[in-house]
């Protein structure tokens, strides 16, 4: 396991792979806010002045850790944020699922016509959790635009 | 123990960024919180009732009469789904009078609004938007939608 977690070319398509899903799902939702609050209300667990707040700032945490995957900048912190987002969502989703609400999951696209929540979707989560606590145990700073930016000169030495 | 500080503090560094460029957004498109018709806003307030709510068996008997309009307000794609024989869908979603189906019906024709079942909301709120635009017959359904399909009352699909 250890191995693994070391292993800068498996961090590496990690997190372009999450960092990608990301970037990708949260653009949808930040060109529509209200179509994404309407998704979590449909969840039924929010207060019903919530879930367009949510629509307002989730996406854009979803954009800015997506990127920080790519990129290799704060890992650790997103890491943790996107696993802590995924148990949060999986939660919701496992209590949609167990209430027999018939909606959509709001996860990745806003069409109301893909993505119906179920144990299937749960099991896609859960993957997506185990991947970012992945990144967040992982033990190399290879690849990242840190590591290339004190590798790059100046080389007068002073490393800071 | 490190890692766990560092990565919270990078964390709650990523949250403040994230909401501050959410919030930016919005102001900025007037998407989001910052619309200008926030859509599920509250609702109520003076001099409005909340419309009654009726049961199953009462809903049931005003659609045998034929005396009531039905109203759906659910989001579209629920609506096109399935729904009450009949019923016309005004969802709660960016309600506007002048905009829906509703705008030329009489203000004391009798409404028997619903939405999914007993644990929504947009039929009690698109009720008390209705009486404050002057509808004085207006009706919610507890069951909503669930128990008409329990009971296997007629249901029509739309494309």
């Amino acid at each position: 396991m250890k191995k693994l977690l070391a292993n800068p070319h498996l961090v590496l398509l990690t997190r372009v792979f999450l960092g990608l899903l990301f970037v990708m799902s949260s653009l949808e939702k930040i060109v529509d806010p209200a179509a994404f609050a309407h998704s979590i209300e449909n969840y039924r667990i929010l207060p019903s002045w919530l879930p367009l707040t949510v629509a307002t700032i989730l996406p854009w945490l979803e954009l800015l850790c997506g990127f920080a995957l790519l990129f290799g900048i704060f890992l650790r912190g997103s890491a943790l944020l996107l696993s802590t987002m995924l148990i949060v969502f999986t939660g919701a989703v496992i209590s949609g699922v167990l209430r027999g609400l018939d909606i959509s999951c709001g996860c990745f696209t806003l069409d109301p016509t893909a993505e119906k929540i179920g144990w299937l979707k749960v099991l896609q989560n859960s993957t997506l959790i185990v991947l970012s606590l992945f990144l967040y145990y992982s033990n190399t700073e290879r690849f990242t635009l840190l590591s290339y930016l004190q590798k790059s000169p100046p080389a007068d030495g002073s490393q800071s | 123990m490190t890692r766990l500080r560092q990565a919270t503090r990078e964390a709650i560094l990523l949250i403040l960024v994230g909401a501050s460029l959410g919030f930016l957004y919005s102001a900025a498109t007037e998407k989001g919180v910052f619309a200008r018709q926030a859509p599920a806003g509250p609702v109520g307030g003076a001099g409005v009732a909340t419309p009654q709510m009726i049961s199953q068996e009462e809903v049931w008997s005003l659609y045998q009469t034929g005396s009531a309009l039905f109203i759906d307000s659910r989001h579209d794609f629920d609506f096109r789904a399935g729904h009450i024989k009949g019923a016309v869908n005004v969802p709660l979603k960016d309600f506007e009078l002048q905009k829906s189906p509703l705008k030329d019906v009489l203000r004391d024709r009798l409404l028997v609004i619903y939405c999914d079942g007993a644990e929504c909301n947009s039929s009690i709120e698109l009720a008390v938007r209705l009486a404050k635009e002057g509808f004085r017959n207006v009706r919610i359904s507890f069951g909503g939608w669930r128990e008409w399909v329990e009971a296997q009352h007629p249901t029509e699909k739309s494309r």
